[in-house]
């Protein structure tokens, strides 16, 4: 993965929280040392198991993360303007300039997203009259797959499904090269998932720079083009779908693959660390099965187009 | 001797379990849940009143004022309906023509009260912070003192006058409305889709104006709504002082006043009858508030698929 052709660039992010007080305070670590990069025309699935930091990465990324945290590291927005470095940005730039524009953010749970006092149509135009382009409400609905007769219902109205792809619908009213998608397709039925990350993928194929996050390998491997595999507030694992998905390197990667159904439902042993209070080192030492033959250093290490941590893959040892 | 409190829900029993609360279907509970009944009744009552108020003055071609000492606390009869009261003057008339300015009164009083009480509390609750801390406090300021003291200095400050009446019930009782509407928008604040609105770049009053208030607004009327009885109250007060309306202005709170006192001489009909027709005024309000409160939230609507 390199700084070449990236339209967002991500290096060394890291987000904490400070907790409770006093004596009871505590430093939630939800990010740490974050490498990600998003290129224009391919859609890059973010999967890891609940609480391990993934939603807290896009929140960084627009600038949602509420006051308590604490946010190092770089994430570069190539701008029609040139570069912009969003984790510094002033509020008022992402307002007026990145959200929405730059990047389009499908969240998680779209439904509480919409207001509920008024129609989905309306709530659409006035996306579009803010960010100021030339959408129109049918135009969006129907890229969003859905039907046009929906512009006058009522968010209460929607379906889970339908309420996903509305948010999906807002998010692309101001034509952002980039989109976040917090798991658009969580609490949906397969051929819904399915129909989401399709949508989705398309997206990718038309030049947007599509960060899909999700529980769901399954979706993963059938859209992504690029993976990355986050464990206990780490990137533990980043490289081209294919290659991570036919030869995981890490063994976190290798467990989530094999707990798939047709790999025989076999789940990682054990439980993931709370993030305030993780292990020096490498926080998957104590399930990992060969945690003897690893260096321990969690910083991952870049091998041509694959980067991964702690773990030295066979490939490069011999 | 066993008797079972309930009724065993046997083969011929009352029929299939139903949740609590759900009426069956065609039943006339789930007509009136549609709150078309309470739109139609309260409007035709308050068409009623309000036409009462301003045709029985006139039609009647009579001086609600006229005094006649012959006919001091006469009960109810043909002549006087609603009987007459300690100067022989008629209830009816009175309580008509008091209903009407009552009305004005109140009216003004509850608009006056909801606007400011919606703007303090939706700006209280929206800014936060020590926005909030000092507007929230000059609220409390206001509850400390008594309503009436308060209403008395304004009131004695401008003798005499119809506004000055309004201006102190409507400006001590928008307290209400203010923590009603600041609670509710502390709660929707923190709902997604106002971060959504925010982070599109909505500015705080639009997200107010347009996301927080449509939600709100209905908690606001309805209690506004209680108002409306309160400040027909209040101006009795002030009357019993001799501070509310003029004196030649019949109003149902000087009605009621004057009336109290002849209650204990035995003559009912002069504190009942306007009270009726208070109370009928208040509900027939109320009935229309509540029709347009589940009309106005989307999701009540859909549920009444009226």
């Amino acid at each position: 993965m390199s700084g070449a052709g990236t339209v967002l660039s991500v290096r060394g992010l890291d987000v904490a929280f400070r907790v409770g007080r006093g004596p009871r305070a505590r430093t939630v670590r939800a990010v740490t040392a974050a490498d990600l990069d998003l290129r224009p025309g391919r859609l890059t699935a973010l999967v890891g198991e609940s609480g391990c930091g993934k939603s807290v990465l896009t929140e960084a990324l627009t600038g949602l993360l509420p006051g308590t945290a604490s946010v190092r590291g770089t994430a570069v927005l190539d701008t029609p303007d040139g570069p912009l470095e969003l984790l510094g940005a002033p509020e008022r730039d992402l307002r007026e300039r990145v959200r929405g524009r730059l990047l389009g953010l499908v969240p998680q749970s779209a439904a509480t997203h919409l207001t509920p006092t008024r129609t989905l149509g309306a709530q659409l135009r006035e996306t579009v009259a803010r960010l100021g382009t030339a959408r129109t409400v049918a135009e969006l609905l129907d890229r969003a797959a859905l039907p046009a007769h929906l512009a006058g219902a009522y968010p209460h109205e929607l379906s889970g499904g339908q309420a996903q792809r509305a948010g999906l619908a807002a998010a692309l009213a101001g034509d952002p090269p980039v989109l976040l998608a917090d798991e658009p397709t969580a609490g949906l039925d397969r051929p819904l998932v399915e129909h989401v990350t399709t949508l989705l993928a398309g997206l990718a194929a038309e030049g947007h720079a599509v960060l899909l996050i999700t529980h769901d390998l399954r979706a993963a491997r059938d859209a992504a083009d690029d993976l990355a595999v986050m464990y206990a507030s780490r990137l533990v694992e980043t490289g081209p779908a294919d290659a991570v998905f036919a030869t995981p390197w890490h063994p976190y990667t290798a467990g989530l693959l094999g707990a798939l159904p047709d790999a025989g439902f076999t789940p990682v042993p054990g439980h993931p660390p709370e993030l305030s209070a993780l292990p020096g080192g490498c926080a998957f030492a104590p399930r990992c099965p060969v945690a003897a033959e690893c260096s321990g250093d969690p910083a991952p290490v870049r091998y041509g187009d694959r980067a991964v941590s702690c773990h030295v893959p066979e490939e490069v040892r011999a | 001797m066993s008797e079972l409190a309930v009724t065993p829900r046997t083969a011929a029993g009352p029929g299939p379990w139903r949740p609590a609360g759900r009426p069956r279907p065609g039943s006339p509970r789930g007509r009136r849940r549609s709150g078309r009944s309470r739109l139609v009744a309260g409007a035709a009552g308050l068409a009623v009143l309000v036409a009462a108020a301003v045709l029985v003055p006139w039609l009647g071609g009579l001086d609600e004022g006229a005094v006649d000492y012959t006919a001091i606390r006469l009960p109810p009869s043909a002549g006087h309906p609603f009987g007459t009261d300690s100067v022989g003057r008629d209830v009816l008339l009175r309580s008509f023509a008091g209903l009407a300015v009552s009305l004005q009164v109140a009216a003004a009083c509850a608009v006056l009260s909801t606007v400011v009480g919606t703007l303090f509390g939706a700006l209280s609750g929206l800014l936060g912070g020590w926005y909030d801390r000092v507007l929230m406090r000059l609220v409390d300021a206001v509850n400390a003192v008594p309503h009436l003291l308060l209403g008395i200095v304004i009131v004695a400050l401008y003798r005499g006058s119809v506004l000055a009446v309004i201006a102190s019930i409507g400006l001590t009782h928008w307290t209400t409305v203010a923590r009603v509407v600041r609670a509710e928008v502390l709660s929707l604040r923190e709902r997604p889709f106002v971060d959504a609105a925010v982070s599109g770049g909505a500015s705080r009053l639009r997200v107010l104006r347009r996301h927080l208030l449509p939600a709100v607004a209905p908690q606001a009327v309805l209690s506004a709504v209680l108002i409306l009885p309160h400040a027909v109250w209040h101006e009795t007060a002030l009357s019993f002082l001799g501070l509310g309306l003029p004196p030649h202005l019949a109003s149902l709170g000087t009605i009621l006043g004057e009336g109290r006192q002849a209650v204990l001489l035995g003559s009912w009909w002069i504190v009942v009858f306007p009270s009726v027709l208070l109370a009928a005024t208040t509900l027939c309000v109320a009935g229309i508030a509540a029709w347009w409160r589940d009309r106005s939230l989307p999701r009540r609507r859909s549920e009444q698929a009226l």
